[in-house]
């Protein structure tokens, strides 16, 4: 027998049924304040990314075969803030309708790659990941080949949908 | 498994001592529902601490995101309406409790010896909770909040001798901003609650010192009864039922979204929290030189009395009966809070009548007067003549020195040149009077006062163009004709036509319903009729009359309020030219020509969104929906309640 139990006067009935509502009364305060914390405090963490698609500009003067780097204005949506952020894509014009987009980022640890021309390679200057145009890996401890960005043309206007991936793995996985 | 971790626990640390320390008392005279106000309190401060800690998770206290962070935490949050709720009814649900809790030591003279120092420190907590009821409402920096702020930072300053010092210092930099709302923030979230948990443990160590004073009847003392747990069965049932009403308020009648401040939106009347309409309306009474003794003199001298009070009134003495003096002094000291209280809420500000300083006047009414601030008050007609034309709307139709609208006829110099007082009175007052096609609205109901001063404005705009040689703008024919009148007018360079631009800022921010209704009558209602309703003529519009806003048309309308919303804000920004050969009326484009702010036009959307059934701050993630949680929480009350109840009869009959 604990000492609480010692102090406490052996069970009265009146005594149990008190204790009874001062343990199911606290029990449902605690609860019903309880959940809605945790509620509140998981909040937004698993809510999807809407996408959303960015003009990034006519591609009529890009150059065939070489990738070139664009910047682009694109609207977010973070919480309570709505604000323009600066975004840029590596793209590569195959044809007037057909153009690849790569995300700037290197799928390694997440740094922002450049173009050599030289060795036509993609080489990202952090831990020396290598990619060819196409954006396979072609050396350096990169896992997954550069992720690419939907795209769509509209006349020769180039829009992207804005996305990043998880990195450091061989999937491509939204983050 | 459990007395083996307790006794680890004990030999280490005193816990079961510490809670039989804070249980096991006896209680003179029994326990009673008269002494659950301290408990409730306690407990009730818990929950805003509770509560207070979770916004912190959303809440930024920045003057540009404070209110937007808030409201994504109401709105988009899962429970956030429930945290906030709780926080906000939670606020004045403590201040009630504190008033009751007072009261009662006073009524049974419980700050006599020895329990004077418990008296002592319960006043510190009196006025750290208000400190904290003052201080909280000024966070979300929105139409309320920054009101509040000014006049706390105004009272300050008039402080003989040191209120430039205070002012400062509260201010914490060179004008009322960000530097002023991170105090605030400071204040409210770490020093005061700090200190308040510093005094709540030392009340209460106070407290068990000398245990409950019971009551002033020297046999019905001789009856004792136990903390535990008859009387923590008293304060647990108590503070449930004050839970699920605290509820009930957050489920039913959400807290007040002000709207994103705006100090253009000079019609706003600034009031305090319920809890300080008392004091705001007693310092009404003190005017200029006086003014410091209702800042600083009331507050100080009924702080001292309630401080001093177990030292002035030492007799041991504690039957309210034999305490004339003390009831009477207390029943006057209530009737005092409750008749002030009333009449401030009832009140309307002396300038109310007139839009413009209506709002200043609580700022104002506590502003040191040796300041050197432009107040409002020493402002001259002609000035205030300025901003009602901003605030009235004049502007929406009538450009005048370089910005506003084209719908009327600019408001020159040359335009105003010989026109009379009287003749100015009469167009504002009836329109209709000097042009009987006038589409102008008549401001029939506008107070003589601001007719005055708007009048005040056009006549300087004449004397100073008569002074200077070369106008300043070359006006086109002077007429007060409507372009209505002038059919085939082209289309003014401020208005869009064709497809809306997209929505603008004012889109994604909360309004308030009750500005964006005045702000509706000013600018809204004159073409579209009053609430939305009326269907005013538009000739030569292809459905002859101006689109009805309630209901609005279907086209636009929407049940998700951020759709709706989207929807209608491009007309308000941008305008728009209704199809038909050759419409008189135009949508204006409020945003674009700046006559309106966003924030005004926020409010206007709320407004809108109102009359349609629609509510702007609609829930976007409850959690669970308000009321469904509210009566679910009423329900499990009821299941306990039956519950016990079964369980006190079943042993009954065993008995």
């Amino acid at each position: 027998m604990t000492e609480m139990q010692l102090v406490e006067h052996e069970g009265s009935t009146r005594r149990s049924f008190l204790k009874f509502f001062i343990g199911a009364f606290s029990t449902l305060v605690a609860l019903a304040l309880g959940i809605p914390l945790i509620g509140a405090l998981i909040g937004p963490s698993f809510r999807s990314k809407k996408p959303q698609w960015a003009k990034v500009g006519d591609i009529t003067s890009l150059a065939v075969g070489q990738p070139v780097n664009l910047r682009f204005p694109s609207k977010t949506e973070d919480a309570y803030l709505r604000e323009t952020t600066i975004h840029d894509v590596w793209v590569v014009k195959h044809s007037s309708s057909k153009v690849t987009v790569f995300s700037p980022i290197c799928p390694h640890l997440g740094c922002h790659y450049d173009w050599h021309a030289d060795g036509n390679e993609f080489i990202c200057p952090c831990h020396g990941s290598v990619y060819s145009m196409t954006g396979r890996v072609l050396g350096g401890p990169a896992p997954r080949p550069i992720d690419t960005l939907p795209w769509k043309l509209e006349g020769n206007v180039l829009s992207v949908e804005w996305e990043t991936f998880k990195v450091g793995i061989p999937q491509k996985i939204r983050t | 498994m459990f007395s083996k971790i307790l006794n680890w626990i004990n030999d280490r640390w005193p816990l079961t001592a510490i809670i039989r320390w804070s249980l096991e008392e006896e209680m003179p005279g029994g326990t009673s529902y008269a002494y659950v106000f301290g408990s409730c309190v306690l407990l009730i401060f818990l929950l805003q601490v509770i509560t207070g800690l979770w916004q912190l998770i959303y809440f930024v206290p920045t003057v540009d995101r404070g209110y937007g962070s808030l409201n994504y935490l109401r709105v988009e949050v899962p429970f956030g309406w429930l945290i906030h709720g709780l926080h906000y009814w939670g606020a004045s649900a403590m201040i009630i409790l504190v008033g009751l809790h007072i009261s009662q030591v006073y009524i049974w003279g419980a700050y006599k010896n020895p329990r004077q120092l418990t008296w002592l420190i319960g006043v510190g907590n009196l006025l750290l909770t208000l400190g904290l009821g003052f201080t909280g409402p000024v966070l979300p920096w929105d139409e309320r909040g920054f009101w509040e702020a000014e006049v706390a930072v105004s009272s300050a300053g008039t402080i003989p001798i040191l209120g430039t010092l205070a002012r400062n210092l509260l201010q914490g930099g060179s004008i009322l901003g960000q530097l002023t709302l991170s105090r605030f923030f400071f204040l409210h979230v770490a020093i005061l609650p700090g200190i308040l948990i510093l005094f709540v443990v030392l009340h209460l160590v106070a407290f068990r010192k000398s245990g409950i004073s019971g009551p002033w009847n020297e046999t019905k003392r001789k009856r004792m009864g136990s903390f535990w747990p008859d009387q923590v069965f008293k304060d647990v049932t108590v503070v449930t039922f004050i839970f699920v009403i605290l509820v009930g308020l957050a489920a039913y009648w959400r807290a007040p979204f002000a709207g994103p401040l705006d100090t253009l939106q000079t019609f706003y009347v600034p009031k305090p929290e319920w809890y300080f309409l008392f004091f705001y309306q007693t310092l009404k009474a003190f005017h200029g030189v006086l003014e410091p003794i209702g800042t600083i003199g009331i507050p100080l001298i009924v702080t001292l009395l309630f401080v001093f009070l177990p030292f002035y009134d030492p007799s041991p003495e504690r039957n309210p009966a034999r305490r004339p003096v003390a009831m009477i002094c207390f029943f006057v000291f209530i009737a005092w809070v409750l008749t002030m209280a009333i009449i401030g809420f009832y009140s309307k500000p002396a300038a109310t009548a007139a839009g413009t300083q209506a709002v200043t006047t609580a700022a104002t009414q506590t502003a040191p007067s040796s300041s050197g601030d432009p107040s409002p008050q020493t402002l001259t007609g002609v000035n205030r003549g300025s901003q009602l034309l901003n605030s009235l709307g004049c502007i929406v139709c009538h450009r005048v020195n370089g910005q506003g609208g084209a719908i009327g006829p600019e408001l020159t110099g040359a335009l105003l040149k010989g026109k009379s007082r009287q003749w100015l009175i009469t167009q504002i007052r009836n329109p209709k009077a000097h042009f009987p096609n006038s589409i102008m609205p008549a401001f029939s109901s506008l107070p003589d006062q601001q007719v005055n001063d708007v009048i005040d404005f056009l006549l300087d705009i004449a004397q100073r163009e008569k002074l200077s040689p070369a106008p300043v703008t070359k006006v086109s024919p002077p007429t007060l004709k409507p372009t209505g009148t002038q059919p085939g007018a082209a289309p003014s360079a401020a208005i869009v036509t064709g497809p809306q631009g997209p929505p603008g800022p004012a889109s994604f921010v909360i309004g308030n319903v009750e500005l964006g209704e005045y702000l509706f009558r000013q600018n809204c209602e004159q073409c579209h009729g009053p609430r939305g309703k009326d269907k005013v003529p538009n000739p030569g519009s292809s459905d002859s009359f101006v689109p009805a806003l309630h209901p609005v048309s279907p086209k636009l309308f929407s049940e998700n309020a951020h759709i709706f919303v989207n929807n209608i804000d491009p007309y308000l920004q941008h305008g728009s030219i209704p199809a038909g050969p050759n419409p008189v009326l135009r949508m204006f484009a409020f945003g674009d020509t700046e006559s309106l702010t966003q924030e005004m036009i926020t409010n206007v959307e709320a407004y809108v969104l109102y009359l349609n059934g629609l509510d702007r701050a609609q829930l976007v993630h409850p959690g669970l929906q308000p009321h469904f949680f509210f009566w679910l929480v009423v329900l499990a009350v009821f299941a306990i309640l039956i519950g016990g109840l079964g369980i006190r009869l079943a042993t009954r009959r065993e008995e």
